[in-house]
């Protein structure tokens, strides 16, 4: 372990570590734009250039590799004037539009500039127009003008997506970036360049021009889009803060992007996972309790469907491999309650990729072979709904994607249907008694990955309408049917009795699972190649 | 003077290898071969003081004992630098176009030396004639057993590569070079790590210019001491190539020891200034990029210690004569064009900073300058040099500096009157 001095104190380092990684480790910032900790170093911008004892000159931390007694300097006054100088020469061919810039408020250019800039212009000079809206790709779009030409959006395409649509043309002061004609950016995880864009040169199509950053409220939690369950943060905003076409008046998803996991993403997200909130309003939502298509107090409904539930003639359940392990628990015993036959349905599209897709699109597939039984999801209602076996049928909708949520199977001969669920679609349409549940984003929970490794979802809004988490739904229906469950006020509740039971979440509590999650069910760590 | 580097350039058919062979050219290469080890010949052009001809001054024995002492975990390449760009130079294009397997000698010995199994030699695109030249000298070095397998039966191999550029000035800098070999866009790389450590492909690679190379023959014929025997020894000795260009009578390339005197370069072999009734006002002494030398400084021998101690540098010793009649603030204007115009664009100071003096010079060369204008051109060099990847950002930054310090009376009479004084 190098032992070097960064501003007079003495700092431990790893060994090959840079000199900008072992300031960024001891909680400090020296500014820079080029350098990503998820791609490889290109040394262009030019921002982190530090003082090095005996260096002849300033030299960049971003490449420079700590040595043992090195003496570093990140805040001497020639370091200052060449931020400066850089902040100066950045900010002179900059259009300056932060004021219709989707960026504006998490721009490195902003905030280094307010930070390390002289506050004016000493240039007169014309500032060269480039092209402002360059549609680049299915979900990005490219401002020419805002670009400072760090690369990083080069390097993503080079080295993680390996699809290289991404090149910088002229030279100079001229030097654009773009895509060959016919060669889009269209790779499965294009909207990670707009993460990484340290301006707002690159923005993604679904969020521009929607909202300003700063009335966004980021929540932690994990996409269950895919058996990844990437770590994300979840955008959120409401009418009042957010500029909207559409009259929306509830708080609703703006966005997703990727947060920092090594045990499961690293620093990225695919596209289809990071535009999956849209599917949450792809169809009307369930926002009251209804009985045969008239809507009734919660009240009538939950009665009306523990009658169901108590009759005689086999119960059979349905359930989405996208519920929270709190969910599908207190499902279990509801199950176990009235002896029904439990169903977990797949959602299998595509292929595995080599970088974090999965084929497998249940969000907690996992959890759900866990808690459930792997014959929960190896097994189908279909036959039995057609051959009329099944007396009372609970379909439980998908907490994200409406259209994965399933109709009644066609000539089901099924005397009645109990829908719990966030969207009226579905089974929604003809069930006997329709009970909104809290969608994605909505409610706390636990979901497991393909790899075993335990994260928390996190209400990121109140649910819409009466909607509420799926386990309550399934207490009050227990509570109504007169059936001894626990009564659980909390997700983590659900979560502890769950615990006690299924072996893979032995000894876990909400509380240890952490921001990053905790691999469960004894499957050893490691970080995804 | 025996004129050593251009002894065969005006002779009929010089660049056939029947001419060059005739003057006892590829005795070198046998004499190394047989009985000289790849160490005996570094050691030689260490001894030599040979330092090189490119524009750094680098002494070339050392830079190639960078090279890894272990020889054949990945193969060693030498890289001729021909890409001779730097405005006011054309010293290697006559030794191309006119003496190239004196080159070629000079890339086969270095090569064996270095224990290169290749040599790439990256020739300026623009250099039409000095490709074809070189394509047709290579092919004859190879039908005669001088490069290819085995030669001259020495057991030693190595293949002769011609690289044509395509037009682009960065790629003279040794690490754009190498990935513009590679096939990639022109960008210099960081260093750390060196050439000789990952440079072509990641392999160990020496990079030496034209000029650099055809002495090596020389040296390894006639001994260190014969080449410290020429010039100003120890550190700036040997033969030297002068592109001598601007107002003078006689403009071209010239050979002379090192250290030649600069009025002799100009009043003797130039011819004296163009025009009778325009004195001599400034000189650029080593190629564009280099602080330029008022009238008054110009009692200096050329030679890479004698122009540094009056804060200029040898270059490439491209020598551009200006008069009396030149005004500095439009050639200046010009100087920053070319740069701007051939930055890159990878690092940030040099990529905006180019551009925005050209555009400051631009303005005062039409009368539209500022007062501020000119501290502001000396503030903008600062903020580039030794800020940058490469050099460019310095060769960029030290004319603007040089010209309007030097020459700031000039520059301020376009401000205050919107005009030119001369």
């Amino acid at each position: 372990m190098p032992k070097l001095t960064i501003d007079g104190q003495e700092v431990e380092a790893q060994p090959g570590a840079t000199v900008l990684q072992t300031v960024l480790s001891q909680g400090r910032v020296v500014p820079h734009y080029c350098y990503h900790p998820g791609l490889s170093i290109a040394g262009n911008c030019r921002m982190c250039l530090v003082e090095v004892e005996k260096a002849p000159k300033l030299v960049i931390g971003c490449a420079t590799v700590v040595t043992e007694g090195m003496v570093v300097r990140t805040e001497s006054e020639p370091v200052k004037k060449a931020r400066a100088a850089m902040m100066e020469f950045f900010l002179l061919n900059h259009p300056l539009d932060c004021p219709i810039c989707d960026q504006a408020g998490e721009c490195k250019l902003q905030d280094y500039a307010v930070e390390h800039g002289r506050g004016y212009s000493r240039s007169v000079e014309p500032r060269p127009a480039f092209n402002k809206a360059v549609d680049i790709g299915p979900h990005v779009m490219l401002d020419q003008e805002r670009c400072i030409q760090c690369s990083r959006c080069i390097r993503f395409c080079d080295e993680v997506t390996r699809t290289g649509e991404l090149a910088f043309f002229q030279r100079g002061d001229r030097t654009v970036i773009g895509v060959a004609p016919g060669r889009p950016l269209a790779n499965s995880y294009s909207g990670n360049v707009v993460d990484i864009c340290p301006v707002g040169a690159l923005t993604l199509k679904e969020f521009r021009f929607q909202t300003r950053v700063w009335y966004l409220k980021n929540t932690p939690s994990a996409c269950i889009a895919c058996a990844r369950n990437c770590s994300v943060f979840v955008g959120t905003g409401t009418q009042r803060q957010i500029m909207t076409t559409s009259g929306q008046q509830d708080e609703r998803v703006k966005r997703l992007v990727p947060r920092y996991n090594p045990e499961v993403n690293g620093h990225w997200m695919c596209d289809e996972g990071r535009l999956s909130w849209r599917s949450l309003y792809a169809a009307p939502r369930l926002m009251q309790a209804k009985s045969e298509g008239a809507t009734v107090a919660w009240e009538d409904a939950i009665a009306k469907a523990a009658g169901l539930l108590r009759g005689k003639g086999k119960v059979a359940l349905s359930l989405s491999p996208r519920l929270t392990c709190e969910d599908l628990y207190a499902w279990r015993l509801l199950a176990e309650a009235v002896s029904a036959q439990v169903s977990v349905r797949r959602i299998v599209r595509g292929e595995d990729d080599s970088l974090l897709l999965r084929a497998d699109k249940g969000g907690n597939s996992r959890g759900a072979a866990w808690i459930l039984g792997q014959a929960a999801l190896d097994r189908s209602l279909t036959d039995a709904v057609r051959a009329g076996a099944v007396e009372a049928l609970v379909v439980v909708g998908d907490p994200l994607d409406p259209a994965d949520t399933p109709a009644l199977p066609a000539g089901a001969a099924v005397g009645r249907v109990i829908f719990v669920g966030p969207h009226e679609v579905g089974a929604a349409e003809a069930a006997h008694v329709a009970l909104p549940a809290a969608a994605w984003a909505e409610e706390d929970g636990t979901v497991v990955n393909f790899q075993g490794h335990l994260q928390r979802v996190q209400r990121a809004h109140l649910p819409h309408g009466e909607g509420r988490p799926g386990w309550r739904v399934v207490r009050d229906l227990a509570e109504a049917a007169g059936l001894t469950l626990p009564g659980w006020a909390a997700a983590s509740e659900v979560f502890a009795s769950a615990s006690a039971v299924v072996p893979e979440l032995s000894g876990l509590a909400h509380a240890d699972v952490g921001i990053l999650g905790v691999r469960a069910g004894g499957v050893s760590t490691g970080v995804p190649g | 003077m025996e004129r050593i580097l251009t002894r065969n350039v005006d002779k009929h058919d010089s660049e056939t290898i029947a001419v060059y062979e005739g003057g006892g050219g590829y005795q070198a290469l046998r004499k190394a071969l047989s009985g000289m080890s790849p160490e005996a010949v570094t050691d030689e052009v260490k001894k030599s003081g040979l330092r090189g001809r490119g524009g750094a001054g680098f002494p070339t024995g050392l830079k190639w004992t960078f090279m890894p002492k272990e020889v054949g975990k990945k193969p060693h390449y030498l890289l001729c630098n021909a890409d001779e760009s730097e405005p006011g130079t054309f010293k290697d294009r006559l030794l191309m176009e006119r003496d190239p397997h004196l080159l070629l000698e000079g890339c086969l010995i270095s090569s064996y030396a270095i224990h290169a199994s290749v040599c790439f030699i990256y020739v300026r695109g623009e250099y039409v004639r000095s490709i074809r030249v070189l394509e047709r000298a290579i092919a004859e070095a190879y039908a005669k057993g001088y490069a290819g397998k085995n030669i001259l039966g020495s057991g030693w191999s190595c293949e002769l590569v011609l690289h044509p550029g395509a037009g682009a000035y960065i790629c003279g800098e040794e690490t754009a070079m190498m990935t513009s070999l590679e096939g990639n866009r022109g960008y210099p790389r960081l260093k750390p790590p060196f050439p000789a450590q990952a440079g072509l492909w990641g392999c160990p690679t020496t990079i030496n210019n034209v000029e650099t190379l055809a002495n090596v023959p020389f040296i390894v014929e006639r001994g260190a001491d014969w080449f410290l025997s020429i010039g100003k020894a120890p550190k700036n000795s040997g033969p030297k190539l002068y592109s001598l260009s601007g107002h003078v009578k006689r403009p071209g390339n010239y050979e002379a020891p090192m250290g030649l005197p600069l009025h002799e370069l100009i009043y003797d072999l130039g011819g004296g200034m163009l025009r009778d009734d325009r004195p001599l006002k400034a000189v650029i002494p080593g190629g564009s990029s280099v602080p330029v030398l008022r009238a008054d400084e110009c009692e200096v021998d050329l030679d890479f210690d004698s122009l540094a101690a009056k804060g200029t540098m040898l270059g490439s010793a491209g020598v551009m004569v200006m008069d009396s009649g030149t005004c500095m603030v439009n050639a200046l204007r010009r100087i920053s064009h070319f740069y701007a115009h051939e930055s890159c664009g990878q690092c940030t100071p040099c990529r905006e900073g180019c551009g925005w003096m050209e555009r400051i010079l631009d303005r005062l060369d039409t009368g539209e300058g500022r007062q501020a204008d000119l501290d502001l051109l000396h503030d903008i060099g600062g903020q580039i040099i030794g800020n940058t990847i490469c050099a460019l950002g310095d060769a960029a930054a030290m004319p603007v500096q040089s010209f309007v310090k030097k020459f700031r009376d000039e520059f301020q009479y376009h401000v205050d009157h919107k005009a030119c004084m001369v």
